[in-house]
């Protein structure tokens, strides 16, 4: 990390260091993406599936974050996917991980910047609604800001957005509606629900997870909020999808390691890889 | 920052006589617990390189190590608060520092507001739990994996088997021991009584500005960690009158043997590893 990652960056320089990103990763496509992908822990290896991809590591682009993760790889791969022509971001930046809120949403006002107006987004999460269960997939219909911080916070930059974006509709009915349809035409069982955005890096007490689920949180996790709040600000219609990697209720809670998460998120990929897949074609 | 701790670790390593096996943080006017280690070696912060400097009334601001009903400690007489202006790392360095010293297990004190309508001021509540209401957290940031891991499981952040043990320890000084969720939030203003309510329907018992990055640290750090909370005071919007810094300070002066008697107990009983 550079010291850039950890303050914000405001007003035209702020847009000129986006505008600069998006320059460079135009410069190296022959097609514009129409949709974006942020992909959770593990779920990566969507990206070798792109096809005539082009692949941009975030080290070479000007001002974008690298991500400090080990196992997240850390680059851009665009190109052909379901027929469509998507970006696939191979690693994400995490709030926990130390970077500014500004810094973590540098990729979607980029994104924005090269005219994508879709974004897929699926990450690991806990579950807190007790009729799920550990490997369940479900689609986010709204989410609860715990992470005690916004990233608009600081001046607006009205070229991406209004100063006060509503967030009635942050996930896009249209696209829930799909991902339903989808998953019912596939038979992949899924669940809806309200995804609880944390800071982390620890893992949640059962006192403070018994709090997430009387405060209307079906799923609990680390990423996502921030990303979503600024795809909104900047007008994107946004899918998000989390894979249910451990049961987080309270009253019964076990001790959790990352190794157990990823080892569910790996059982679960194949199905949440399918399910991405077949949503593709139809998003409009 | 893990060079920081290092040079700090250094330099308490060479005051000490011996390897404290427990630490003790002392809650505001729980210090005189301090008074009774024997064979002291006191070690003001103001003299630690890179530790940082209490700046609250009635908190000493050093370190007191030495013996206590047999065992070696480390006691913390005075400690850090967000609400101070402190960073959260500039919060947590001295568990840093007694981890970095082989420290295993800590008995964490706060003075707390009750937020449970049974509690009473004087009352000692054993934590059982925590809600981290701080909106912060002391582990954002790159992780330094000698510290333990990236994302730390806090499922028995308060070690059942001390909680046990203290359990043990009141029942035969004949103590009425509560246990309940502490609440942690940034202060420095007290709560309002809307925002009270909220607390108690969130899950907690009491609330105080403490405690919360300290323990998510230790957890961290695969200590074992025992918190006991003195209520201090009622917390807004309960009794019809406003709260005081003041009113805390006596009611913890009113209680203070009571809790003294129980953290010795509890430290005669246990292992001490």
């Amino acid at each position: 990390m550079t010291n850039d990652d950890y303050v914000m960056v405001q007003g035209e320089e702020r847009i000129r260091r986006i505008q600069e990103a998006a320059a460079y990763i135009r410069e190296h496509l022959d097609e514009t993406p129409e949709i974006a992908m942020i992909l959770g822990s593990g779920l990566g290896v969507l990206g070798d599936e792109v096809e005539g991809a082009v692949k941009i590591d975030y080290k070479d682009i000007p001002h974008f974050p690298v991500s400090t993760v080990a196992g997240h790889a850390g680059r851009l791969v665009c190109g052909e996917l379901a027929g469509r022509h998507v970006m696939v971001m191979q690693g994400r930046f995490h709030y926990y991980e130390g970077y500014h809120m500004s810094q973590v949403t540098f990729p979607i006002y980029v994104m924005k910047e090269l005219g994508i107006n879709n974004i897929v987004i699926t990450n690991a999460a806990g579950g807190l609604n007790r009729h799920f269960q550990a490997g369940d997939l479900m689609v986010i219909t709204d989410h609860i800001n715990f992470t005690g911080s916004n990233p608009l916070i600081g001046p607006n930059p009205d070229r991406y957005g209004p100063r006060f974006p509503d967030m009635s509709r942050a996930y896009d009915p249209s696209l829930i509606q799909l991902t339903l349809e989808k998953a019912e035409l596939n038979g992949i069982q899924l669940q809806k629900g309200v995804y609880a955005g944390i800071s982390g890096p620890a893992y949640m007490t059962p006192s403070e997870l018994i709090m997430l689920r009387e405060l209307g949180g079906d799923a609990v996790g680390m990423s996502t909020v921030p990303e979503v709040i600024a795809a909104n600000h900047c007008g994107m219609k946004v899918l998000a999808i989390s894979n249910i990697t451990d049961m987080a209720i309270g009253e019964e809670l076990e001790p959790l390691t990352h190794e157990q998460v990823i080892k569910m998120a790996e059982q679960t990929r194949p199905r949440l890889l399918a399910l991405i897949k077949s949503i593709i074609p139809g998003v409009r | 920052m893990k060079k920081q701790v290092n040079e700090a670790n250094n330099w308490i390593s060479q005051q000490l006589k011996e390897s404290p096996q427990i630490g003790l943080v002392l809650g505001s006017g729980l210090g005189v617990l301090a008074e009774e280690i024997e064979d002291q070696v006191v070690i003001h912060y103001r003299d630690i390189p890179y530790f940082p400097v209490s700046t609250v009334e009635g908190h000493a601001g050093k370190l007191v190590a030495g013996t206590l009903m047999g065992k070696k400690v480390l006691a913390m007489q005075g400690r850090f608060h967000f609400y101070e202006g402190y960073s959260m790392q500039e919060v947590t360095r001295p568990i840093r520092v007694m981890q970095e010293l082989g420290i295993k297990q800590l008995i964490v004190t706060n003075a707390a507001g009750g937020i449970n309508t049974n509690y009473r001021p004087g009352d000692l509540m054993l934590i059982r739990d925590h809600i981290n209401m701080m909106f912060q957290n002391p582990l954002i940031g790159p992780n330094v994996d000698e510290w333990g891991v990236r994302f730390p499981d806090m499922s028995g952040a308060y070690s059942e088997e001390l909680r046990q043990l203290a359990k043990k320890v009141a029942d035969e000084q004949k103590m009425e021991l509560r246990e309940g969720v502490y609440i942690g939030v940034t202060g420095p203003s007290y709560e309002t009584p809307a925002e009270i309510k909220m607390l108690r329907k969130l899950g907690a018992d009491a609330v105080g500005m403490s405690t919360v990055p300290e323990v998510i640290v230790a957890g961290h750090a695969g200590m074992e960690v025992l918190g006991i909370s003195c209520i201090s005071n009622m917390a807004a919007g309960i009794l019809p009158q406003p709260l005081s810094h003041e009113e805390v300070i006596e009611t913890t002066e009113k209680v203070k043997n009571q809790f003294i008697s129980l953290v010795k107990g509890i430290l005669k009983n246990m292992k001490g590893e």
